[in-house]
C-alpha cells in the first residue's frame, strides 16, 4: 500500500493540556490508520478526547508526543501558513457547534474557503447554488446564520466543509444538539457522501451513523479501542 | 473574597487592558496638567489676554489658541476618559451577568466591579498629575537653562487638584454607568452580546459590495459594534481636531508671529547708535521674552546725538533710501478723550479717559523707515503731519478706542491713526513724524540709525565696513546686528509654539491607546469568527487584514472629520490674516500624516498579537 492511500496515520499520538498546577492527559499512545473512501466513526464519551483528535488530524491543535501524518504530511513540524493552506485544500471540518461566520450570509459562509483558494468567481458562484441546491438551502442563501434553526446552520457547516471539495471530511458530533428528523437529513447527506468516495471521520454516538461505519473506535481514557473490545 | 482583593486580582488578569486603560487616561490628565501649569508659568493666564510677556498682539493669538487648545484638550481627556473606562466597564458585562445568573447578589457585584473602577481611575489620575507637573518642571527647567525667565510663577498646587478631582468624578461616573445598565438587566440578556458592547444581530444597512470578504466581514463588524463605533469615531475626530488646531495652527501662528516680529524690527538691519542707547534698544527689543530696559535711561543726552556728517558718510556709502535715522526716547505720554457721533440721532458721545502711560516714543522718518509693521489703520502720512502710530499694547491699555482718540506727548496732541504690533518695549510704544519730535525736543538731531544691508552680499564684511565709517566718527558709538536680536525674538517665538505644539502629541498618544483598547474589545468578540475563518483555511494573516480595514475606516472617518474641524478653526477663529507658505502646508501635511499613521500602526498591534496565537487558543471559548 501507498502512503498516500493512507490518509491519516498516527502513531503513538498524545496530547497532554497543561496548567500551571495540573496536567490533564486527553489522549495517550493513540495508533490510527484511516485509508482513501473509508468511514471512521469515534466513539467515547463526553470530555474523552474525540473532538482533540479531530483537531489534531485536521492541522487545528497539535500534539504533545507522538506523530501524525495525513495525505502523506507530517503535520506537528509545520508552519501555520501552510497548515491554513492544507486545512483549506485536503479537509472539510463541521463543527460540533456549526462555527459559522455570523457576519457572513449562508451564500458567503460557503463560498469564502473558495475564496481563499482564489478560485474563478462564475466557479465560487456556480459551486456555492449547487451545494445550497443540494443540501435544500437555496432559499435560505442571503439569510445570516442567526436566521436559521440549528439544523439549518448544520447543513450550511457541512456545504461549507464540502465547497473546496476536499478529499477528508472531519465531522464532530454532527447529530448532537438536533432533534430526530432533522438528524436522520444529516446521516442521508453522510451516506451520499460516503457513496461519493469520500474518506470521512465522525466523532459521535448515534446509532444510525455508526451503521455507516467502515471502521469503528472507541476513546476511553484518552485510549483508543475497536469498538468491539 | 472581599471587594478589594477580587478587584485586585481581576485588574491583575487583565493586564494589558488595564494597562491601556490606566496609559490613555493617565496621558490625558497629563496633558490637561501640563497645558494649564504650563500656559501659566509662560505669563498667560487663560482668561486674561494681555497680561505677561507677549505684546497684546501676540497675546490676541496666543490666549485664544491656548483657550481653543484647553477646551480641546479637556473634551478630549473627558471623551477618551470616560471611553475607555466605559469599554473596560462594558467588556464586563458578561461576566457582571453571568455573576448575576448564579446567584451573586446586585449590591454585591456592583461592589466589585465599582472597586476596579475606583482603583483604575485613582491611579490613572494620580499618575496622570505626576506626569503632567514633571512635564511642566522639565519644560520650565529647560527654560531657564536657555535663559528665558518664565518660571516666575510658582508650582499652582490648586490646578493640579482641581484636574485630579474632575477627571477623578468624571472617570467614576462613566465607569458606573455600564455597571449601573447591566444591574438592572435580566441575566439573560446581560449575558448575551446583543447587549453588551451593543452588538445588533440584525444588519439593517445590507452590504453590497462584491468586495473580498476580508472587507465584508470588517465592515459588518463595524456595523454591529455601532455604539462603540459612533463613541470612538466622536473620540477620535476630537483628537484630531485638536491635533490640527496644535499642529496646523501652531505652524501658521508661529509663521505669522514670527512675520509680524520680523517686519517690525526690519530684516538684515544693523543698528548705528552711542554704545549705551545701543544696549537700551537691545534691551527694548529683547523686553518681550526676557525684560530688563532702564526706565530712568535718558535718550536725549547730547553725547547720543548722531552728527551730519556721519548721517552723511553711511548715506553715500548705502544709498539715503537704506538709512532710517530715528529719535528715541522714553515719556509719559497721556490719552486724549475722542468723540464718535451717533448714526441716527446724531447724538455725540466720548470715547476713552485720561489715561497715562510711560512708553517709548519714536521719531521716524515716514517713507523711509526700513520696519513694515503689521498694522491695523494706516502709517504716518508724511513728515508734517501730526498723526502717531501706538504699539499694540499701548493702545489696548491706554485707549478705549484708539483710531478715533488722540495722544499727548510734551503737551503735543497727535492723532491715533494706526495700531502696530511691535516687540519693542513689549507694544509699549508710539512713532511720530522725525521732524515734528525733533522740534518738540528743539533738537535737529536723531540718536540711532538704522541700516538695511544687503541681505545676498557678505553680511560680516557689510557691518566692517559700517563699524570702520562709524568709529572713525566717534569711538563711543558702537554697530550692532540687529539680526542677533532679532533670531533671539523668533526662537522665544518658536519654543512658545513648539511647546503648545507638544500638547496635542500628549492627546494624540492617549487616542492611539483608545484605538487599541476599542481594537481589542472588537477583536475579543470576533475572535471566535476568526478562529473559524483560520479554522477553514485562512491564513493568520487574516485577522491582520480585517482589523487594519476596520482600523482604517475609524480612523479615516474621524481624521475627515478631526482635520476639517480643526483647519476651519485654526483659519477662521484663531489666526486672522494668517501667513501661510508652501513649507508651511507641507510641514502641516506632513506632521498630520505621522500622526495618522502613528496611529493606525498602534491599532495593528493587537491583531498582530492576536494573529500569533495558536489557533486552539483563538477558538477555545
Amino acid at each position: 500500500m501507498t502512503s498516500i492511500e493512507k490518509v491519516v496515520e498516527a502513531s503513538a499520538l498524545g496530547k497532554i493540556y497543561e496548567t500551571t498546577d495540573s496536567k490533564l492527559e486527553v489522549l495517550s499512545d493513540v495508533d490510527l490508520e484511516i485509508r482513501e473512501g473509508e468511514f471512521l466513526v469515534v466513539g467515547g464519551a463526553s470530555g474523552s478526547g474525540k473532538t482533540t483528535l479531530l483537531n489534531i488530524i485536521g492541522g487545528i491543535d497539535k500534539p504533545t508526543s507522538g506523530r501524525i501524518t495525513v495525505f502523506g504530511e507530517d503535520l506537528a513540524g509545520k508552519k501555520e501558513n501552510f497548515l491554513a493552506d492544507f486545512r483549506c485544500s485536503k479537509i472539510g471540518f463541521v463543527f460540533q457547534s456549526y462555527n459559522l461566520v455570523s457576519t457572513l450570509t449562508v451564500s458567503e459562509n460557503v463560498a469564502f474557503p473558495m475564496e481563499w483558494l482564489r478560485k474563478p468567481e462564475d466557479l465560487i458562484v456556480a459551486r456555492t447554488d449547487q451545494l445550497l441546491k443540494n443540501l435544500g438551502l437555496h432559499e435560505r442563501r442571503e439569510h445570516f446564520p442567526f436566521q436559521l434553526s440549528g439544523g439549518e446552520q448544520q447543513r450550511v457547516a457541512f456545504a461549507r466543509a464540502l465547497a473546496n471539495d476536499p478529499p477528508l471530511l472531519l465531522v464532530d458530533e454532527p447529530t448532537g444538539n438536533l432533534d430526530r428528523k432533522t438528524s436522520l437529513k444529516i446521516v442521508q447527506i453522510l451516506e451520499t457522501l460516503k457513496g461519493e468516495g469520500k474518506t470521512i471521520i465522525v466523532a459521535t454516538h448515534d446509532e444510525r451513523i455508526l451503521g455507516l461505519a467502515d471502521q469503528k473506535v472507541w476513546l476511553e481514557d484518552g485510549k483508543l479501542m475497536k469498538y468491539d473490545e | 473574597m472581599s471587594e478589594t482583593s477580587f478587584s485586585v486580582n481581576d485588574l491583575l488578569r487583565r493586564r494589558l487592558q488595564t494597562a491601556l486603560v490606566i496609559t490613555s487616561l493617565a496621558l490625558s490628565v497629563a496633558s490637561t496638567v501640563y497645558l494649564l501649569l504650563f500656559s501659566e508659568r509662560i505669563g498667560f493666564s487663560i482668561s486674561l489676554v494681555a497680561e505677561g510677556k507677549l505684546t497684546a498682539g501676540f497675546s490676541i493669538v496666543f490666549s485664544p489658541f491656548i483657550l481653543m487648545l484647553t477646551i480641546l484638550i479637556l473634551i478630549a481627556g473627558a471623551v477618551i476618559g470616560s471611553f475607555m473606562v466605559s469599554m473596560m466597564m462594558t467588556q464586563r458585562i458578561r461576566d457582571i451577568g453571568l455573576m448575576k445568573a448564579a446567584g451573586c447578589p446586585n449590591d454585591l457585584v456592583f461592589g466589585y466591579f465599582f472597586t476596579e473602577v475606583l482603583i483604575v481611575v485613582f491611579v490613572s489620575c494620580a499618575v496622570g498629575v505626576a506626569i503632567g507637573s514633571v512635564a511642566d518642571l522639565g519644560s520650565t527647567t529647560f527654560l531657564a537653562s536657555i535663559g528665558l525667565p518664565v518660571s516666575q510663577v510658582p508650582f499652582d498646587l490648586w490646578t493640579v487638584v482641581i484636574v485630579f478631582f474632575t477627571f477623578f468624578v468624571l472617570g467614576l461616573v462613566m465607569g458606573a454607568k455600564p455597571i449601573l445598565d447591566a444591574s438592572k438587566v435580566e441575566p439573560f440578556k446581560a449575558v448575551s452580546p446583543s447587549f453588551s458592547i451593543g452588538l445588533r444581530k440584525e444588519s439593517s444597512s445590507k452590504i453590497v459590495s462584491k468586495s473580498a470578504f476580508t472587507s465584508r466581514i470588517a465592515v459588518r463588524s463595524l456595523v454591529r459594534h455601532r455604539s462603540a463605533t459612533i463613541k470612538i469615531v466622536v473620540c477620535l475626530s476630537v483628537v484630531f481636531t485638536l491635533v490640527t488646531v496644535g499642529v496646523a495652527g501652531g505652524l501658521i501662528a508661529d509663521q505669522t508671529t514670527k512675520g509680524w516680529v520680523e517686519k517690525a524690527v526690519g530684516r538684515d538691519a544693523v543698528l548705528v547708535a552711542h554704545h549705551d542707547v545701543c544696549d537700551q534698544y537691545k534691551l527694548l527689543l529683547g523686553e518681550f521674552f526676557a525684560g530688563g530696559s532702564e526706565s530712568s535711561f535718558n535718550f536725549t543726552d547730547e553725547r547720543y546725538f548722531i552728527s551730519d556728517t556721519l548721517l552723511n558718510e553711511l548715506g553715500s556709502l548705502f544709498g539715503n533710501n537704506s538709512i532710517d535715522a530715528r529719535l528715541a526716547l522714553k515719556t509719559t505720554v497721556r490719552e486724549i478723550q475722542g468723540i464718535s457721533f451717533g448714526g441716527d440721532t446724531n447724538q455725540t458721545q466720548t470715547i476713552g479717559d485720561n489715561r497715562k502711560e510711560e512708553c517709548l516714543v519714536v521719531g521716524v522718518e515716514p517713507g523711509r523707515t526700513l520696519s513694515d509693521w503689521s498694522l491695523k489703520g494706516r502709517f504716518l502720512a508724511n513728515d508734517g503731519v501730526w498723526e502717531t502710530v501706538v504699539g499694540d499694547t499701548l493702545g489696548g491699555e491706554m485707549f478705549s478706542e484708539p483710531l478715533v482718540q488722540r495722544m499727548r506727548v510734551f503737551e503735543t496732541n497727535f492723532d491715533v491713526v494706526g495700531i502696530c504690533i511691535d516687540p519693542i518695549n513689549n507694544g509699549r510704544v508710539a512713532y511720530v513724524p522725525l521732524k515734528i519730535l525733533e522740534n518738540i525736543m528743539h533738537s535737529t538731531k536723531p540718536n540711532l540709525i538704522l541700516i538695511k544691508i544687503d541681505a545676498q552680499g557678505n553680511r560680516t564684511e557689510s557691518v566692517d565696513q559700517i563699524r570702520a565709517v562709524v568709529n572713525a566718527q566717534n569711538s563711543e558709538f558702537s554697530v550692532v546686528d540687529l539680526q542677533v536680536v532679532l533670531n533671539e525674538s523668533l526662537g522665544f517665538l518658536g519654543y512658545i509654539w513648539s511647546s503648545v505644539m507638544l500638547l496635542p502629541f500628549l492627546t494624540l498618544a492617549a487616542a492611539a491607546l483608545c484605538l487599541v483598547g476599542y481594537v481589542i474589545l472588537t477583536m475579543e468578540e470576533q475572535r471566535q469568527e476568526f478562529g473559524i475563518l483560520r479554522a477553514v483555511g485562512a491564513r493568520p494573516n487574516v485577522v491582520i487584514d480585517v482589523v487594519s480595514r476596520q482600523s482604517l475606516i475609524v480612523l479615516l472617518s474621524s481624521y475627515g472629520l478631526g482635520v476639517s474641524f480643526g483647519t476651519i478653526i485654526t483659519l477662521l477663529i484663531l489666526v486672522q490674516n494668517p501667513v501661510v507658505t508652501v513649507y508651511t502646508v507641507l510641514q502641516i501635511a506632513g506632521w498630520l500624516a505621522v500622526a495618522f499613521a502613528v496611529t493606525f500602526v498602534c491599532s495593528l498591534y493587537p491583531a498582530i498579537r492576536f494573529a500569533r496565537k495558536p489557533l486552539m487558543e483563538i477558538m477555545r471559548p
